[in-house]
């Protein structure tokens, strides 16, 4: 673990203690530090469960895949929302952006490395502040082994629409290693490698624009649903943080490669 | 929590036959002794059944993985042949190990040759340590090496109090000898037959089948009683249930739970419960619905079949939900 304690040191530069667990409650010093970095002392709204709110399984069934989920109200006009883990080794899991059409929920998977407080922070179009935050307990979530499923094609994109297309499931194929996770074959720290940007698109136009870590599990999934249809097409673009790669899928091209499927060459069916 | 087995109920029987007054003044040590060791027989020796000739079994508690007792959860024993003995699993602390050696120690003292381990979890595992100094061949599944290296450091961090002290990466013993499909090891006119599974409940299963008396330990590609606990792909979890239920054998030793004579009614039990997170978990995520959504709606008319539901089902929908995203 020493190898984590001095990242964590060098990122806090001086504030190290805070990296220590605590068994009883999660540590709150964490915290102070980045609501100071982000938000300086704006205050922040923090009771309005229908404005927004925030659900993680307090014992999660998987630290290395914990599901988030996040529920806004169809009025609730948020400009940028962001989702920390106080006691990872990178807090900060997410920044999103958000366009015209009013996003109502966003689910995610995320990597929980021990007891914390997982938060989010919502700035509203209007200018205010809002926040959410609840508790996990877990341990190992950053640095638990690549799964033994693991292989297939890096940036495969996999969309599964929901009912009346009013959500959409975003499955992207790629290992999200943490930086902490070990090699099982030669005994080696595995580089961080992660999808550092996903950008979707409807009908043209921007939905949700997500700046992401290593705090997001392997296999980035992302689901996104709103109380209208969400306009066709729906695109994604996501960006590899080692090769700057772009890896797209669209709900239009999907419809389109199962529908418009070119006539054999040879002319036979 | 005290279990009468057969030898305890001995015990209990001859101290009726010592004068009355005496009894409250020798139970309570005895009942002390037995519930700190819980299972244990004299001498600090595991509690083993003899359920076939040579064939010796510890029953391990349903219990959890993070409360007292949880050392002592699996199926563990031995196999005796003229020549040498091989021991399968060895419990998820030193102390078990030790204890399964000393229950071997007071059937034969012919030499324990052979360390088979079925998969890579602590509860199988962590009492190899005990066993060292008989210099035996460790066995796995060619795929337990990488495993044992993958789950090391974090077997001594979060189990060390189940090591000896100080907990080191030197205890947790790996194997030397791998079986890479299939591999016959003999105790002196007892052929052993060691099955490599494709992955399933782990990626590193193996089963031990005892040509003499047809009795299988399944590992824990076979839980009765205990929820199944999915750490390696559902879908060839599946595939191995229906691969094991073709063979017909007079006594299967699960993992978890109750030896059984009826190894196809166990196994029909549990592809009852694997199949309907395959099937719920592929019908979430045909309705693009999210994995909090699944682990509420997936399997619960499971639940009163089965102990620990609450404690293991939620991770259950969560892995398969990982593993089916990627289905062809």
């Amino acid at each position: 673990m020493s190898f984590r304690l001095i990242v964590c040191a060098s990122v806090l530069l001086g504030l190290a203690p805070v990296c220590h667990g605590d068994d009883t409650q999660p540590a709150s010093s964490m915290w102070e530090f980045l609501r100071t970095k982000y938000y300086g002392d704006a205050p922040m709204g923090l009771v309005d469960e229908g404005y927004m709110s925030l659900e993680v399984p307090a014992n999660t069934p998987d630290p290395a895949a914990t599901p988030l989920t996040l529920h806004f109200a169809d009025d609730a006009h948020i400009k940028r929302a962001r989702v920390f883990i106080d006691n990872n080794p990178s807090p900060l899991v997410a920044t999103f952006e958000f366009g015209d059409t009013p996003v109502t929920q966003i689910d995610l998977h995320v990597r929980v490395d021990r007891f914390t407080s997982v938060r989010v922070v919502a700035e509203k179009a209007g200018g205010g502040l809002e926040m959410r935050s609840t508790w996990v307990k877990a341990s190992g979530g950053c640095s638990a082994p690549p799964s033994a499923a693991a292989g297939g094609v890096l940036g495969e994109i996999r969309l599964r629409p929901g009912e009346n297309a009013k959500s959409l499931l975003v499955s992207i194929h790629h290992p999200n290693s943490s930086g902490f996770q070990i090699d099982p074959r030669t005994g080696d720290n595995i580089p961080a490698h992660y999808i550092s940007h996903v950008r979707i698109e409807a009908g043209g136009r921007t939905l949700l624009d997500a700046e992401t870590g290593i705090s997001v599990s392997e296999n980035p999934t992302l689901r996104i649903a709103s109380d209208q249809a969400l306009p066709a097409p729906v695109t994604v673009d996501a960006v590899d943080s080692v090769t700057q790669a772009h890896f797209t899928a669209s709900t239009a091209s999907a419809r389109t490669a199962a529908a418009q499927v070119p006539a054999p060459a040879n002319g036979r069916n | 929590m005290i279990v009468l087995r057969p030898r305890a109920r001995r015990r209990f029987a001859t101290l009726l036959s010592v004068p009355l007054f005496a009894v409250p003044l020798l139970a309570v040590p005895l009942l002390a002794v037995t519930c700190l060791l819980g299972g244990a027989e004299e001498g600090g020796a595991l509690a083993v059944d003899e359920l076939a000739r040579g064939v010796y079994v510890h029953r391990g508690a349903q219990l959890p993985l993070d409360v007292p007792g949880h050392d002592d959860i699996a199926n563990i024993g031995f196999i005796v042949g003229s020549r040498c003995v091989a021991v399968i699993d060895t419990g998820g602390s030193v102390r078990i190990g030790r204890a399964l050696r000393a229950a071997v120690r007071r059937r034969t003292s012919l030499p324990i040759c052979y360390v088979i381990n079925t998969h890579v979890h602590v509860d199988h595992v962590l009492g190899n340590e005990a066993f060292k100094d008989d210099h035996p061949s460790f066995v796995g599944n060619a795929t337990l090496a990488q495993a044992m290296v993958r789950s090391r450091p974090y077997f001594v961090k979060e189990y060390a109090q189940d090591l000896d002290a100080p907990a080191t990466l030197e205890q947790v013993i790996g194997p030397d000898r791998l079986v890479e499909t299939e591999l016959t090891l003999d105790l002196g006119d007892r052929p052993l037959t060691l099955r490599a599974w494709p992955t399933a409940h782990t990626d590193c299963d193996l089963t031990v089948y005892d040509q003499k008396t047809s009795t299988l330990w399944t590992g824990d590609l076979l839980f009765i009683g205990r929820l199944p606990a999915l750490d390696g792909s559902l879908v060839g979890w599946i595939a191995a249930v229906d691969r094991l239920a073709a063979l017909r054998v007079r006594l299967a030793i699960p993992g978890h739970g109750p030896p059984t004579p009826h190894l196809q009614e166990a196994l029909a039990r549990e592809h009852g419960y694997l199949e309907s997170l395959l099937q719920g978990v592929r019908r979430e995520l045909a309705a693009g619905d999210s994995m909090q959504d699944a682990i509420l709606h997936v399997g619960g008319d499971e639940k009163s079949r089965w102990l620990l539901f609450d404690e293991v089902h939620p991770r259950n929908v969560a892995r398969a939900y990982e593993e089916l995203q990627w289905e062809k």
